[in-house]
This record gives structure tokens, sequence and C-alpha cells, in this order.
């Protein structure tokens, strides 16, 4: 009972842990340029402002994947945070994001196919990556259930410290952060697959970003094992290094994004997994 | 309705120049700057019509950008209110009467409210967003009370436009 009161009070919460660390997020990347910027709960009245707006859908299969990218998504976070395999974790993930490609393309919107296309090639970029970190983790663990992960007693990160920089170099791809945000890019294409939303359905895409930090600071969680004053020096540590990256760095094109993710991150992770099978 | 008042605390910009010397665009670039920085009332210069509030244009409407300007407008989801910001937006200012531009945004859209100055300040932008929110508050009251009702129901033969309506029981509404 005890045991599973606590990931399933995070999984019902995650929307709004996720807009407080969107909002907290706003608040540091503000100050980092010397603004003062928006108050902390400034994603939730942005929430209840997009909740009344007059609804405007393209067609309706494509309102219906933009909530479908939502639900997924919150079903991956939930399968992750109760123990699930780590695998199924990573594809339900990735059909999250496959059912918001699909919105993307199946508009007339010249920006939303850009989107796309976007959106798939960083899923090309960091995919691999994060499949060759589960079977190192599965080597040192020797199972993929992310619930023996969160109970291991050493933490993962002395193991494989490679894994995790290659972690970090493709969070922000993920996150949609600076230097590797060309799916969103919303100077350039103004916020890609998600352009054609509008209110209540915009919403969803715009919650399941929330969603999405939720679910990264997790599996920066899995390094630190059952270590959690450790797990949160990690994700704090992990959220300045993404702000501070964001802020700092100039958006590159998407095939620099795909050499350096599948150049220097996929090899550090599998140099990571080859030491890891070796040792 | 308790949710006018959350639109009041994050208004979305969306900004688009309709063949204006980009003076003001500047000015309004500065105001994200960390010197104005009207992020901290919420605000975000999206470019996307179908998620924003307020449109901010600058610019004389040429004859090049006017499809567009109307398109973008016909884009936004109500409830939604226009900006006009600097001399040339609001009359036509220095190219009023050239070959290649009318008079004004207010010739195609109707605009709520006016900025002026060429080169507009950056104060006076936020001001004038400041006001805008205030009619964006009220506009959703309007979208939500029906008209008609207010009137007598009328016969076939003199059927009546409803914005005539709406002017004659204006006085009687504020």
């Amino acid at each position: 009972m005890n045991d599973y009161l606590i990931p399933v009070l995070l999984i019902v919460l995650a929307p709004i842990i996720g807009g407080l660390v969107y909002g907290f997020e706003r608040v540091v990347k503000a100050r980092m340029q010397r603004r003062i910027g928006p108050p902390l709960l400034q994603p939730f009245y942005d929430f209840l402002k997009l909740a009344d707006k007059r609804k405007m859908i393209v067609h309706s299969a494509h309102a219906f994947l933009g909530i479908m990218h939502f639900v997924s998504l919150w079903f991956a976070l939930g399968v992750l945070l109760l123990g699930g395999d780590l695998i199924l974790v990573i594809f339900l993930h990735l059909l999250s994001t496959a059912l918001i490609i699909l919105a993307g393309y199946s508009t007339r919107s010249v920006f939303s196919h850009l989107g796309a296309n976007r959106t798939a090639i960083s899923v090309l970029a960091y995919e691999p990556v994060l499949i060759i970190i589960a079977v190192s983790i599965f080597m040192i663990t020797g199972t993929f259930e992310t619930g023996a992960v969160y109970l291991w007693d050493e933490p993962l990160l002395y193991k494989m410290p490679l894994a995790f920089v290659a972690l970090l170099l493709i969070l922000p791809i993920k996150l949609k952060k600076s230097p590797f945000d060309v799916a969103e890019a919303h100077q350039e294409v103004t916020g890609g697959v998600e352009l054609e939303f509008s209110g209540l359905f915009y919403e969803a895409v715009y919650t399941a970003k929330w969603l999405d930090y939720v679910f990264c600071y997790t599996l920066v969680f899995l390094f630190a094992g059952s270590n959690i004053l450790l797990g949160i020096g990690l994700i704090v540590f992990t959220f300045f290094y993404l702000n501070a990256l964001d802020n700092s760095s100039a958006r590159v094109n998407y095939k620099q994004m795909l050499r350096f993710s599948l150049g220097v991150a996929f090899s550090l992770a599998f140099i990571n997994l080859l030491i890891n099978i070796l040792s | 309705m308790k949710l006018a008042s959350y639109r009041k605390k994050s208004p979305w910009i969306l900004h688009y120049n309709a063949g204006g010397c980009n003076g003001c665009d500047i000015e309004i670039l500065a105001c994200l700057g960390p010197k104005y920085d009207i992020e901290r009332f919420g605000m975000i210069n999206t470019g996307n019509p179908k998620q924003s509030d307020i449109l901010l244009v600058t610019g004389p409407v040429t004859k090049r950008s006017r499809e567009r300007l109307v398109e973008i407008y016909a884009q936004m989801p109500e409830p939604k209110v226009v900006i006009s910001c600097g001399a040339c937006a609001s009359t036509g200012g220095v190219f009023r009467g050239m070959y290649n531009c009318e008079g004004g945004i207010d010739q195609y859209i109707p605009v709520d409210v006016y900025v002026c100055g060429c080169g507009t300040r950056p104060e006076q932008i936020i001001d004038g967003v400041v006001q805008a929110l205030g009619i964006l508050e009220k506009k959703t009251k309007e979208l939500e009370e029906s008209v008609r009702l207010k009137k007598e129901a009328v016969n076939e033969g003199k059927q009546l436009n409803r914005r005539n309506i709406a002017d004659e029981i204006k006085p009687l509404l504020s």
C-alpha cells in the first residue's frame, strides 16, 4: 500500500508539478537575462485563459490526436513511475510523439508539416541513445524494471557516468531547448506541430509539455538508484544546466543536431555500454 | 465569469508588420528586453494567430500585405483585440496618399486601441496593451450577451440587421 502511495500521488499531480517546474523555469530564465520574469503560476493562468478561448478545429482527427498525445504521454509517465519496463516506457513515449507527428502531417499547413518532419528527425536523434542507456541499465541491474532500479543500492551514476553525460546531451532535444530546438523553433516555424491547435485542444499539447518535464527529470532520477538526496541533487543540477544552455546557445540546424547526437552522444552511450559489458 | 480575470493575466501577442519601416517593430522588441520586460505581465510574443489574443499591427497597409492582414485577423479565435501601433498603422502616417498603400489598418479590420507616435515609445506600447486588456475583458461579456433579446420581436416585413440593433442599444448597456 505505502509503496504505491508516492508514485500514484506523483502521477495524479504530474501536470501540476510539471506546470510549477515550467513556471519556475520561466522565472529562472528571466533572471538569467536580468529580467523580472512572469509570476510563478503563469502557466496556470495561461491554462485557464486557453480553456476560455473559442475553439477552432482543423478537423476532428487532428484535435483527437492532440488529446491522445497528452493521454499517452501521461500513461507512459505512469508506467515509468509505477516501476514498469523501461523499454516499454521508452516506446510508449515514442508512441505519444508519433501521435503528435501524425497530427502535424494531418493538416495542410506547411509549417505544421515542417514541424512534423523536424520532430521525426529529433526522435531519430534521441531515441537510439535512450535505448542504449536502457540496455546499460539492464547490464548493471539485470532487469529492465524501473521499480528495481529505484531500489538499487549503489547509485547507477558511479557505474555509468558516460551514459549520464549522453543523457544530458540529448535532454535538450527531448525538451526542445535551445541548441537543439529545431522541432519547435518559434521564430522559424512558429511552434511546428502545435501550430494548428487552438483553444482547449492546444491546452492538451501545452500541458503535455509540462508532463515531458516530469518524464525527463524522472529519467534523470533513475541514475541515483535508492539515494534520494543524490537524485534531487541530479535533478537540480540538470535543471540549471538546461536553462543555462538554453539561454547561452543559438539554434543549430537539424543536420548538425543529428550529427552531434548520433556522433557524440550515441558513441558516449555505446562506450559506456561496452565498459559495462566488459567489467 | 471567473475565467475572464485570468485572461488579463496572460495575453499572448501576435505581431504583424503590414509594410512599415521597422521603427515600431524595434520598439516592440525593446518591450520584450530586460529594460521594459513585458513578460512580467505574462505576455508572450507568439508567432501564431491561432493561439494569440492581441494583434499588434505596425505600418500602413500596403496593397501586398492587406490580404494577409485580414487573413491573420480571421484566424485569431475570439476574444481578440487589435492594437494599431504607430502613426502609420493608425492613419497612414507619412505614407498616406501614396500609390501603394492606404490610410491605416482600420479600413480593413476593426481596431480597438490606437497608439500614436512615429516610432512609438515602449512606454506607450505598454500603456496601449494595458488598455487593450480592459477591452479584452469587456469583449467577452459582449460575446456572451444576446443582443436580440434586448429588443422586441419584429415582424417579418421589417427585419433588422444585428449591427443596427447593437448600435442602438450600446448607450443602454454602458
